[in-house]
């Protein structure tokens, strides 16, 4: 089988395996599963064959055209593209085991499977697209999946309603991101990623920093970024793997990793410009995991603050780093969900925090790996998050010390409310009855634990990877840790510091300290986390609706009433007066017809 | 004293527009059909005025024609008349509408 095969296979198994559950296996959820992640495994095992065959390649073919415009559709397999295609294949493989025994009693599992399937089919689109448009196409077909699958319990209002917030807010990033393209198209004349790179294509052109940003909205939709980021936290209404697979390690990175295939179209301005965005959703969603209750929040406010950073990361202008830190986040992310997801089945669907507590004894396997994972997050030297994050801390030190500055501190953050949920989770007395009987899940649920764990540990030694990924490797600054003392000391005592203080403020006993201790302070980081949303319904209650009120009365008055019910009704008249023309008698044809002589006898007599 | 031509072609319009007339305000489709006759007539009347007037035979010649054509329309249109009676049991024009509905 040649390289080009083996990624059309892998694109297409899921795709396949999506469209049978679909037709057939929707009563036969054993059979739905099993096919599920066996494409799963079929993908996982060809991105790593790909990646570590070292073929690179690229190939495609048009697909329409219209006059001189043509979408093609095609795959371009680069260093960049194997890196992402093997994250997604390896935590696909992991969440789509975990999920046998995460769904076991769910009575939707085919279509749940089936949701999963066709998210990897996209996800993978989105890797291996060689243009902007069928990037965009595929974009788009990670959305539905990503509302396909937050809704799957969508007998629960919250969940319906957090799968329509999601897609309506990535809505707003993806129509910037469409005009990003086409002006993208417009300017350059080609959306191929092939094409741009070999002709960096129109710099200096008064709209080139308007398409870098265009496209970047996009990735705020997709990744979450401020000020589009409210849709995540909500999205923890989903399933808990299809929040590890899809709202942590590999759909929220799409933005991460989009904007990495895209590097060549960067400006220094807006380049800077996603660079703070990026350091403000960092700080901001640090801020709110603290106050958070719900164990799956605070992992998703962490996951926005982790992408704040690769996204900073990018916006200092190495796409090394993002693609450092994006691959040893997933695996870590992904491990804290799955962890969570175990808790959360071993306590009954029991999502607070402050109801768990004591599960270091009952599950041991579960607690041990979740420690790894919180190790690996806030940065433990010799840990995965180690290397990533310091490599973005030098690159930030070095570009521009304010960011540093905020950085630093959001690591502080970070080190305090991780290690804030992994004492109230596991240390201390039960504080429920569910959490008093808990225990370790089945094989299914423990296997994908270990393997992430072990990858969490050392997935940031560059050097274990064998060159399969030297073109985005080659790019991180200081891979191997820093060198620099002033780095090394920073990272240390950011986590001494913070994870110091939360191990020492926190108390076990069922409240949460920060808000008996100080009140105020837990109120304003509470408010902080309520006021986008407050806001956005504020515009969306007081402006949009209102404006849609002016439309719908114009709609009302002037379209349906003037123009439609207008025709209509002189369409009508002019009936009427014919159809009083047309009496049926006789003697009245006669009158026409006497009528119609005078008029002709007028007419050839010259008078009229 | 031989009359004018003036003479001729006014009773000759009058003929005709006591035809019209009766086409116009009778009921009976037999009696409409009878005025029709009778504005051809009118015209056959005045043509044969002309005719004697300007001393040629080209009116005369054009009245054989009208005669021949009213005698075929007569023969069809009683025809017609006849089975409109059979058919609806009445000659009426007012009665007969079915255009309309």
């Amino acid at each position: 089988m040649t390289p080009l095969e083996t990624a059309l296979l892998v694109l297409l198994a899921p795709l396949g395996s999506a469209a049978l559950i679909t037709l057939f296996l929707g009563r036969r959820p054993a059979l739905a599963s099993a096919m599920s992640v066996a494409a799963a495994a079929l993908v996982a095992v060809g991105a790593l064959w790909l990646a570590f065959g070292g073929a690179r390649f690229s190939g495609g073919f048009e697909w329409l055209r219209f006059g001189s415009f043509a979408v093609g559709l095609g795959i371009k397999y680069n260093d960049l593209a194997a890196l992402m295609l093997g994250v997604v294949g390896i935590i696909g493989l992991c969440v789509h085991v975990f999920s046998l025994g995460y769904m076991r009693d769910d009575s939707a599992k085919s279509r749940y499977f089936g949701g999963l399937s066709i998210f990897m089919f996209s996800m993978i689109g989105i890797v291996l697209a060689d243009n902007l448009f069928m990037m965009f196409i595929f974009w788009e077909l990670v959305g539905f999946s990503s509302y396909f699958l937050i809704n799957h319990w969508n007998a629960r209002k919250s969940a319906s309603d957090a799968a329509k917030k999601a897609f309506i807010v990535n809505r707003v990033g993806d129509f910037g991101f469409l005009l990003g393209i086409i002006l993208c198209y417009w300017a350059n004349g080609t959306v191929s990623l092939s094409a741009l790179e070999a002709g960096r294509a129109a710099p200096g052109l008064a709209y080139s920093r308007l398409i870098p940003l265009l496209l970047f909205c996009g990735a705020v939709g997709k990744s979450a970024q401020m000020p589009l980021q409210v849709w995540l936290p909500d999205a923890m209404e989903g399933p808990t793997p299809v929040s590890a697979l899809i709202h942590a390690a590999t759909m929220v990175a799409a933005g991460i990793y989009m904007l990495c295939r895209i590097n060549v179209l960067m400006v220094p301005p807006a380049m800077s410009v996603i660079a703070w965005v990026g350091t403000a959703t960092a700080l901001y969603a640090a801020l709110c995991a603290v106050t958070q209750r719900d164990i799956k929040k605070v992992l998703a406010y962490s996951t926005l603050s982790q992408l704040g950073y690769m996204v900073a990361a990018f916006g200092l202008g190495s796409v090394g780093a993002a693609m450092f830190h994006l691959t040893t986040h997933a695996f870590f992310k992904a491990l804290l969900f799955l962890g969570s997801g175990s808790v959360i089945v071993a306590c009954h669907h029991e999502q607070d925090i402050f109801r768990m507590g004591g599960l270091r004894g009952r599950m041991p396997l579960t607690f041990w790996t979740f420690t790894v994972a919180v190790a690996a997050i806030v940065g433990l030297p010799g840990l995965a998050g180690f290397f990533s994050k310091d490599a973005i801390l030098v690159l930030a030190y070095e570009k521009n010390p304010a960011v540093f500055a905020v950085l630093a501190f959001t690591a502080i953050l970070t080190a305090f409310y991780m290690l804030r949920l992994w004492k109230i989770v596991f240390l201390g007395a039960p504080r429920s009855e569910a959490a008093g009987h808990a225990g370790e899940g089945g094989i299914s649920l423990t296997a994908p634990l270990v393997l992430l764990a072990a990858l969490s540990a050392v997935g940031g030694y560059t050097g274990l990877y064998p060159r399969a990924f030297e073109g985005v490797f080659s790019l991180i600054p200081e891979a191997e840790g820093a060198t620099r003392v002033i780095i090394l000391v920073t990272s240390l005592v950011v986590l001494v510091a913070g994870a110091g203080t939360a191990l020492a403020f926190y108390a076990t006993d069922g409240s949460d300290s920060l808000d008996r201790r100080s009140p105020s302070v837990f109120g304003f980081l509470s408010s902080l986390r309520t006021s986008f949303d407050a806001a956005y319904d504020y515009y969306v209650e007081k402006v949009q609706q209102r404006a849609a009120m002016v439309l719908n009365f114009l709609d009302i008055v002037v379209l349906a009433g003037a123009v439609v019910r207008g025709l209509a009704g002189a369409a009508e008249v002019v009936g009427f007066g014919a159809r009083a023309l047309h009496t049926g008698r006789l003697s009245t044809y006669v009158y026409w017809f006497l009528g119609g002589v005078a008029v002709l006898w007028a007419f050839a007599a010259g008078v009229l | 004293m031989t009359p004018h031509l003036e003479a001729y072609v006014m009773l000759s319009a009058a003929l005709f527009a006591v035809g019209f007339l009766g086409v116009l305000v009778r009921r009976n489709t037999l009696v409409i059909y009878m005025c029709l006759e009778l504005m051809l007539v009118a015209a056959t009347l005045a043509l044969v005025a002309f005719s004697r007037f300007n001393g040629t035979e080209d009116g005369d010649v054009f009245v054989f024609f009208i005669l021949t054509v009213a005698a075929a329309e007569v023969a069809v249109g009683l025809a017609i008349i006849v089975a409109l009676f059979r058919a609806r049991q009445t000659v009426q024009v007012d009665k007969l509408d079915s255009l309309k509905r």
